[in-house]
């Protein structure tokens, strides 16, 4: 009996520590792939570049360019939605409301919105591509035929993402800028040039820069994470088990990006 | 190609084991299931790795090669596996230039010519270039992915696959295909895809494979009195 509970209490505690060590377990297969792909790209040829141009323009093309009727809905509603609790509370004065829209929307909430529908569109797109390639051989034999397959397949696609999402979360700043500026506009009278000024007025280099560096880094946790959860793919039943898995690993990664990055802001 | 001191990974492991195959040489694979073909088409193509033994490709040791190197080693290389491998959603056309862009084997300009004579040679429609991978039967699967692998011109042929007895083409059988097609390029092929797969003789050559190791090797018509029995079946119904 006892030595039941002890052998039970013992199960519990490894599964216990095994949950403690899988997010750094996580971290470091992610690295790994990282530096894989970084030697690959060491390695391009000269020739090699008209691919990796093109196919990071398809990229840009596919995650950018094809969303930005999307994203400029969503910022009008969410600024909308966000100048709300403002009206409520009463909040009139334009630098305080400057300030919000700075720490609150351009550089926690829109890039994390941003994030999520990328994972959710893009990198879930990417997912289901590379893991169909994997499941039926195509990758293997583009690899045993000379196609490196991290930097064909993965390294556009990382570089794309890298590039689009910055550009997508400045529109969606600029979309919620907008809906907010409206709304207020509309229920409290305040001028748009003025909501703008104020809004464009806090925008220094320093918290710009930080911003940047953060969203690419979480462009390039997303790109990861959904590749190597392709890379795993071994049969076709695999990739509806690792679409949501790729989806939920990228999203939570991005939010602890964010929480490190408001710690190194405003900590 | 020359397979050196070869372990296959599997347990309890293997027996090592040595080949050479030349240019112009025919190979066929034979064994029962799970006798290690497969793994070894794998390992030859740089899928999977051994537990132990050297790989010589055109006289380079593999494993020595920096990344660049064995790239261009491997553009040498078509491969069949066992699924057609082809990218669902282009078209066969995009399917078969890809690998002619990307080891440069015409200029952007002329890689359409190059496609489009090359599919002709083969006496496929030219009207499946057009057709999206996703779009095809599973026979023309098989051949646009066996092409795939022949339009590089290869040295070296790698098949891991069930070869499709007839062709695209009416009256043009597979046989014919080998002869006209395969056979004037002068490359290595060592081929795991059954007895019927391709045209074989007393001449033809064999690896008879069994619990991951060689158990012989030779032409059909010597491996016919070999002293083990398996090694002899295999090669009778070969021969016959």
């Amino acid at each position: 009996m006892i030595a039941s509970m002890l052998a039970r209490g013992g199960r519990g505690m490894d599964r216990l520590s095994e949950a403690a060590v899988r997010p750094l377990t996580g971290l470091l297969e992610e690295l790994e792939f990282l530096a894989v792909v970084l030697i690959s790209a060491g390695a391009l040829p000269r020739g090699e570049w008209p691919f990796l141009l093109r196919h990071i323009g398809q990229q840009v093309y596919f995650t950018a360019a094809q969303r930005v009727y999307l994203f400029t809905v969503m910022g009008l509603v969410i600024g909308a939605l966000m100048a709300f609790p403002l009206i409520v509370f009463r909040i009139q004065d334009p630098h305080l409301l400057g300030r919000i829209m700075h720490i609150l929307m351009y550089h926690q909430l829109n890039p994390i919105l941003a994030t999520l529908f990328v994972a959710g569109l893009s990198g879930a797109a990417i997912t289901a591509e590379l893991g169909e390639l994997r499941a039926n051989q195509a990758m293997d034999h583009l690899m045993a035929m000379g196609v490196d397959p991290y930097r064909f397949f993965v390294l556009p696609r990382l570089l794309g993402l890298a590039l689009a999402l910055p550009i997508l979360v400045c529109w969606l700043n600029i979309g919620v800028t907008v809906g907010a500026a409206a709304v207020l506009g509309l229920y409290q009278d305040l001028p748009l040039a003025v909501f703008f000024r104020v809004c464009l007025a806090d925008l220094n280099p320093e918290s710009l820069a930080l911003t940047g560096i953060m969203v690419v880094i979480q462009a390039i946790h997303v790109a990861l994470v959904q590749t190597a959860g392709a890379f795993r793919v071994g049969a076709y039943v695999d990739i509806p088990r690792t679409l949501p898995r790729a989806f939920a690993q990228s999203f939570i990664g991005c939010l602890v990006i964010t929480l490190l990055f408001s710690l190194v802001r405003y900590g | 190609m020359r397979v050196c001191d070869w372990v296959l990974d599997r347990e309890p492991p293997p027996e090592p084991f040595a080949f050479q195959v030349m240019p112009g040489e025919l190979w066929m694979l034979m064994g029962a299931v799970d006798s290690g073909r497969r793994e070894l088409i794998h390992g030859m193509a740089g899928l999977i790795t051994p537990r132990a033994g050297r790989l010589e490709l055109f006289g380079c040791d593999v494993a020595r090669l920096g990344l660049r190197v064995r790239a261009r080693l491997h553009s040498q290389i078509g491969v069949v596996l066992e699924q057609p491998g082809l990218v669902p959603a282009w078209s066969v056309f995009e399917n078969l230039a890809l690998l002619v862009r990307y080891h440069r084997l015409a200029s952007n300009r002329t890689v359409e010519d190059y496609v489009v004579d090359f599919i002709e040679s083969c006496r496929v429609p030219r009207a499946i270039l057009s057709r999206l991978a996703c779009d095809l039967s599973p026979l023309e699967s098989r051949w646009i992915g066996l092409l795939r692998a022949l339009i590089l011109r290869p040295r070296l042929l790698l098949v891991s696959a069930y070869l499709p007895q007839e062709t695209l083409a009416a009256g043009y059988d597979v046989w014919a295909f080998f002869s006209e097609v395969v056979e004037p390029m002068r490359m290595a092929i060592v081929v795991d895809a059954g007895p019927q797969a391709l045209p074989i003789s007393a001449a033809t050559r064999l690896l008879v494979m069994d619990q991951g190791t060689l158990l012989a090797f030779g032409s059909a018509g010597e491996l016919a009195e070999h002293p083990n029995p398996e090694v002899r079946r295999h090669a009778r119904f070969a021969h016959a």
